[in-house]
């Protein structure tokens, strides 16, 4: 049943690319950001935050990414790198825009929490661009949040400051980062409700639901808009439990799936999964956006929130993460994609499904793909993957 | 080259320092199990690159680089996917071979997205006593920066010292220093000796005697190239500097080292590099004064830029342009090592930058793990012979 909120998400998602078009004529600098970086900084400094990778998914759900890959491809980037990086390149060096031009940057900040490969095409669009590039590093955070990472983030949160008051000629407001904060706060809260219910047996939303309303929840954590629109998600959703409306008919079993989905088949996945009658509940992915700010200690909390990220923890302390919202959702077995374009995910993933079986005694399943790129997708390859662990599922 | 020289300057000891170092690269294990046996020391692996060997020398233990073992890349598919570098693929097999069980300890520095996963990996197939990550600052332009790696270097020498069960005295470390950077400028000099006569020491011979630098008792390596040094530089005398093929190597790791054969064959000879195993482990000495640590966290900031990040003051594509004219070089190869995706990231505006200076440059895909040799040669040399061929040298 098609989401009522829906008409709502398609409004907000136009209005942030026209928000995009208009900072550029109303002379607002353009700030590119990255997915998991302290956005709350760049709309406390009065400028317009602009996600690429958004622009990737995007293009990726809509089948584009190996045309946007083949421009850059062209131009000597490897067809190994992250799609989401070649969604970007391809679009800077092509003529066509299928999408819309990507809106370009003045600046950008990137955050390499996520990742390395972030940091590296966000400096390879500051040369383009000629924009100024600034990097927060997040070093890897081990079992337990270290001083030396938060005090050194927390550093640079204040170099990144200056460096705005600087670009600005304004004096950065605190008071204005708190308030952008609550919303993020508020935001985030909703938006963990939401992905909590699909713990109810059976349950109304699951991890394609939330793939579907996750943007908002990057794209304009922070504002108003955002808190506006999980709140209506939220009624709705109340609505549908109230009508016993639920994600999938019969649901039988609940799934932990890792982590993007594969944009581009999306909807062919989430079909074999309710074949099933399993839900896929949960993902570390969508639960990436749970931050939760201390507003007394503004700086300090952004350090720690987004150092804490999952894909910047070590190894056994993402495979314990994994195993806590397995418990959480209580769910029958995990599916585990080894996705070519991301290796700060990929890489570990067949060691961590044998470890989480043993630990878990949950049947689990890795499979090969591209969450963009489907010269890497192979019907056969993840049917010979899934069955057996769907038929281990239903044995058990 | 040396093979032929016996009768020319005939000094056994260069010869014998030559084949040491040879053998020790081509069998690099012996020199820690050897070295275990005398000293009963520690052994501490670490990956390239920027790994602070001086700390690990001045806790009393060897530092050895995971570099030169060449491993089946089979052993490690079943922990790391096939697109994931043939360098930490080799690295993981190696281990999973058994052929580094020697090691005590290991360190990997994260470098990029690959290396930052490998440590969880390793530690869960072949569990050392010692296992860290070197979490080195991706940025070097801001002060934060230095602030951090002393920190961060205060907690990797205090692993050591846990480790060892004793302090690390400041003496100690700069003795360590003050040996690493001597056996730099050793091995900087035999550099030198190899662009002006790589008749006398050939470019292969120069990247196998880096690879045996790291893995070599560090005391035991300078005796060798001090020897060395000495009878090549006398021997250099003997020959006027021909006109050759000057070229720079960029990249992140250069591998297999036949492709030094095959520039060499044609007349081409390499004036610098900016790779991992080659200058850029030679490159950064330590300040010999002052506080250690922080000048171990000045080296780090300092050091020639390479993919890891961008450095503000030194962009990489503006650096190799200006290196390639400073050195005279006719023309630049870009190694890419398969997979390695800070290198592929840089790729495109290196080659702008070269385009633009009018430096002929050329992209060559590597890998780890035996890649057929017979296209390599004619790559190397069609390029070469691009730039003049053998006869046209400059
Ligand atoms: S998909 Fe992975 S590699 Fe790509 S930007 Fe996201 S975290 Fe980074
Ligand atoms: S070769 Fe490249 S990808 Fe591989 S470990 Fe080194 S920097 Fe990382």
């Amino acid at each position: 049943m098609p989401w009522q909120t829906a008409e709502l998400m398609k409004q907000l998602m136009a209005d942030y690319y026209a928000q995009g078009a208009e900072a550029k004529e109303k002379g607002i600098p353009v700030a590119w950001v990255t997915a998991v970086s302290p956005v709350e900084i760049i709309y406390a400094a009065g400028l317009f935050p602009f996600y690429p990778e958004n622009f990737g998914a995007v293009a990726s759900a809509r089948k584009l990414a190996d045309k946007f890959s083949i421009v850059a491809e062209a131009k000597g980037y490897a067809h190994d790198l992250c799609a989401y990086s070649r969604c970007g390149i391809g679009d800077a060096h092509s003529q066509e825009h299928p999408l819309g031009e990507i809106v370009k940057p003045d600046l950008l900040l990137c955050c390499n929490t996520q990742c390395g490969s972030l940091s590296k095409w966000f400096e390879v669009a500051g040369r383009f661009y000629h924009a100024p590039y600034f990097l927060l590093d997040a070093p890897q955070v081990g079992m337990e949040l270290d001083e030396l990472t938060t005090r050194y983030y927390v550093a640079q949160l204040q170099e990144l400051i200056a460096f705005l008051e600087d670009y600005t000629g304004k004096k950065f407001d605190y008071d204005r980062l708190r308030e952008v904060m609550g919303y993020a706060n508020e935001a985030c809260r909703l938006w963990n409700e939401i992905l909590d219910t699909a713990a109810m047996k059976p349950a109304p939303f699951g991890f394609f639901d939330a793939c579907f309303h996750m943007a908002p929840i990057v794209t304009w954590r922070g504002t108003p808009q955002a808190v506006d629109y999980y709140r209506k998600l939220k009624q709705e959703l109340e609505e549908r439990i109230k009508n016993k409306v639920y994600a999938i008919e019969n649901e039988r079993y609940k799934l932990y799936f890792d982590h993007i989905p594969l944009w581009p088949k999306m909807r062919w996945f989430s079909d074999i999964c309710a074949s099933h009658h399993a839900l896929v509940a949960v993902s570390q992915y969508t639960h990436s956006w749970a931050y939760s700010f201390d507003l007394d200690r503004p700086l300090e909390s952004l350090a720690e929130n987004y150092t804490e990220e999952f894909v910047n923890r070590v190894f056994e302390h993402r495979i314990q993460r994994k195993i806590k919202l397995m418990q959480k959702y209580d769910v029958d077995g995990f599916m585990l994609f080894s996705n070519r374009s991301c290796k700060p995910n990929a890489f570990g993933l067949y060691d961590k499904k044998n470890i989480i079986s043993k630990l878990t005694g949950l049947p689990g399943v890795v499979f090969e793909a591209d969450m963009s790129d489907l010269r890497f997708f192979s019907e056969a390859h993840i049917m010979a993957k899934l069955e057996p662990f769907f038929e281990q599922l239903e044995s058990a | 080259m040396l093979q032929n020289r016996e009768e020319g300057a005939g000094n056994l000891n260069s010869l014998e320092a030559l084949e040491i170092l040879r053998e020790a690269a081509e069998n690099p294990a012996r020199q820690a199990t050897q070295w275990q046996e005398e000293h009963g020391g520690k052994v501490i692996g670490f990956l390239l690159s920027d790994v602070p060997e001086e700390l690990i020398h001045a806790a009393g233990f060897l530092p050895y680089a995971v570099n030169a073992e060449e491993g089946k890349l089979e052993f490690a598919d079943a922990h790391l996917q096939t697109w994931a570098c043939s360098f930490s693929r080799n690295a993981l097999a190696v281990a999973l071979q058994d052929k580094i069980s020697f090691l005590d300890g290991l360190i990997i520095p994260q470098t990029c997205d690959t290396t930052r996963m490998l440590l969880g990996i390793w530690k869960h197939v072949r569990p050392l006593p010692l296992m860290e990550n070197y979490r080195l600052p991706r940025q070097v332009d801001r002060p934060s920066a230095g602030a951090y790696l002393y920190g961060e270097l205060e907690r990797i020498k205090k692993r050591l010292e846990e480790f060892r069960g004793k302090k690390i005295e400041e003496g100690a470390l700069k003795n360590s220093i003050a040996l690493y950077n001597h056996n730099r400028q050793l091995l900087r000099q035999l550099y030198g000796i190899q662009v002006e006569a790589p008749q006398v020491l050939s470019s292969k011979d120069l990247f196998k005697i880096i690879k045996a630098a790291m893995v070599m008792p560090r005391e035991k390596l300078n005796q060798l190239l001090r020897q060395l040094f000495a009878v090549l530089k006398e021997e250099k005398e003997c020959f006027t500097r021909a006109s050759r093929h000057q070229l720079v190597i960029s990249g992140t790791l250069l591998e297999p080292l036949e492709l030094l054969d095959f520039i060499n064959e044609k007349g081409g000879v390499v004036v610098a590099d900016d790779l991992k195993n080659g200058f850029r482990y030679l490159e950064a000495d330590v300040a010999a004064n002052g506080d250690p640590l922080e000048a171990l966290v000045q080296r780090q900031l300092k050091r020639m830029p390479a993919a890891f990040y961008e450095i503000r003051e030194k962009r990489r594509a503006e650096y190799l342009v200006k290196l390639a004219r400073e050195k005279e070089a006719g023309g630049v190869i870009f190694l890419h090592l398969k997979f390695c995706e800070p290198e592929n990231y840089d790729y495109y505006d290196n080659m702008q930058a070269m385009e633009k200076a009018g430096i002929p440059a050329i992209r060559i895909e590597t890998a780890y793990g035996g890649i057929p040799l017979g296209q390599l040669q004619t790559r190397v040399h069609a390029f070469i012979e691009m730039l003049g061929g053998e006869d046209a040298v400059r």
